[in-house]
């Protein structure tokens, strides 16, 4: 299979935060959510790959090249969507596009036209008269007219209504179904990657918690709930994170712990749900 | 088309929107030509209006986050300031142009009369003056912004205000430099010629250097 991305050991040290160590890797013609709570260090791994911050260590690969030694090719490859538009807000649509196109030899003016059309958008409008979501799908538009390989989404569907948020995901369903794009989608609503991701990365401070397959990320924990008297010194000491309540717990634990608890009620771990107990955990931690 | 090319394609994008103001930094100093009745103040004063004019690119590109486009877009850092300098030298071109085609016909018909030396005289001070402010400002700019940078506009008048006051303090100075301009007046001008060309080398390599630099 091939490999799309390819972070190995991915390091960067600020005063204030750390990224360690951070590797995964994206095969092609795949969706993976990049996830974790804000100040996980999501954007900055965006930022290492798209080479706009120097890595204290480590290595990026995207399509086999070398993301640092290769910028340029590599970023020819790459589309990519922020959760704000990065035009002139006094650009209109084709301005911006005319004012960009020319960095892409591979530009299809006619694709971004009928792209235009499709999302709705109005060629003479200006950038600032248009809202986030079409915003998001201007930067879409412009990725897609020259065949961006590897599309990178940075919590593009942060303020989003669910409406817009929905459209999105369909953009990026048909956007891998030929089996030749992929898709690196850093978010922090779980809600968006239930539907569309095929793998899960989950950072946790500055860490990996986890990188493999959505299906995986979801089976590997379930939620224990039980009463006061129930909650025993092995499921605290087993549980990945706690709730508690006057009248009884929630615990998320690992699946393959679950024949340790018969008598209690076992339901199944949502995303979100992982995030929130995990992260209450390595806040515990410190 | 060039890299270069491109990036300075891209500031002329940035700055399009904003051509009235342009406009006025190239009407406002015909008007003040005739109210001094002089080409040469005309013109200084119409290369130093465009040499502030020049943060426009980096202050839109600040206000819109644009340093997000510029680390995606698949060219060198270096090839994008050197666009950045490509552009704003055609801002000063386009300043100098205008001024030298529409203040001495002003001039002539206030009845100041303008001799042809004096129009080479202004556009040569005239185009020193915008080259010395871009060197030291430009930098300024990619280090600390549209606002904190503006401050390296005050650098070469800092150095005006001590050359005439060593010229004043140190005659002796002054009677060498008028000498060697009549003993030999090229080697003057290409010795001038070298110091700015060096500037201008010295002032993209460090704003290439800054950029490159630069985590954005």
């Amino acid at each position: 299979m091939t490999n799309y991305l390819e972070v190995r050991d991915l390091s960067k040290t600020f005063d204030t935060f750390q990224l360690r160590n951070v590797s995964f890797t994206l095969p092609k013609g795949y969706i993976m959510g990049l996830i974790g709570p804000n100040g996980a260090g999501k954007t900055t791994t965006i930022k290492l790959i798209l080479n706009m911050l120097k890595p204290s260590g480590g290595v990026v690969r995207v399509l086999g090249m070398d993301a640092a030694g290769q910028a340029q090719q590599v970023k020819a490859e790459l589309g990519v969507v922020f959760d704000t538009s990065y035009f002139s807000d006094q650009w209109t649509v084709s301005e911006a596009e005319r004012a960009i196109s020319v960095f892409y030899p591979g530009w299809d003016r006619g694709k971004f036209a009928r792209l235009l059309e499709q999302f709705h958008i109005a060629p003479g409008k200006k950038v600032k008269a248009l809202s986030k979501g079409m915003q998001m799908k201007l930067m879409l538009a412009c990725a897609f007219s020259y065949d961006a390989k590897l599309l990178i989404l940075d919590e593009p569907t942060s303020g989003l209504d669910p409406v817009s948020r929905d459209e999105l995901l369909s953009i990026l369903a048909a956007y891998i179904e030929d089996g030749q794009h992929s898709v690196l989608f850093s978010t922090h609503i779980t809600a968006d990657l239930e539907r569309c991701a095929d793998y899960i990365t989950y950072l946790r401070s500055g860490q990996v918690f986890f990188t493999g397959s959505k299906d995986e990320f979801v089976d590997m924990f379930r939620i224990v709930k039980g009463g006061t008297e129930e909650l025993t010194d092995e499921i605290r000491e087993r549980a990945a994170g706690m709730r508690t309540f006057p009248t009884g717990f929630e615990a998320l634990v690992k699946t393959e712990d679950i024949p340790r608890f018969p008598g209690l009620t076992v339901e199944g771990a949502s995303m979100d749900e992982i995030l929130v107990f995990t992260r209450r955990e390595g806040e515990e931690n410190g | 088309m060039g890299n270069i090319w491109k990036a300075a394609r891209l500031d002329l994008a940035l700055v399009r929107p904003y051509w009235k103001s342009v406009c006025f930094n190239l009407v406002l100093p015909v008007v003040f030509a005739a109210v001094n009745r002089s080409l040469l103040t005309g013109i200084c004063f119409a290369m130093s209006t465009m040499a502030m004019a020049t943060v426009y690119p980096f202050s839109i590109a600040e206000k819109n986050g644009m340093e997000r486009l510029y680390g995606i877009l698949p060219v060198p850092k270096g090839a994008l300031v050197l666009g950045r300098y490509v552009f704003v030298l055609a801002m000063g071109l386009l300043s100098l142009g205008v001024s030298l085609l529409a203040q001495p016909p002003v001039l002539r018909l206030l009845g100041v009369p303008v001799e042809p030396s004096e129009i080479v005289t202004a556009a040569a001070v005239g185009a020193l003056l915008f080259v010395l402010f871009m060197v030291f400002q430009v930098p300024g700019y990619y280090r600390f912004g549209s606002i904190k940078g503006r401050a390296f506009l005050y650098i070469p008048v800092g150095g005006f205000l001590v050359i005439s006051l060593a010229l004043s303090k140190v005659p002796a100075v002054g009677r060498w430099v008028d000498s060697a301009a009549e003993a030999a007046p090229g080697r003057l001008i290409f010795s001038g010629a070298l110091i700015l060309l060096t500037l201008c080398a010295l002032s993209v390599l460090l704003s290439v250097r800054i950029m490159e630099n630069k985590e954005l």
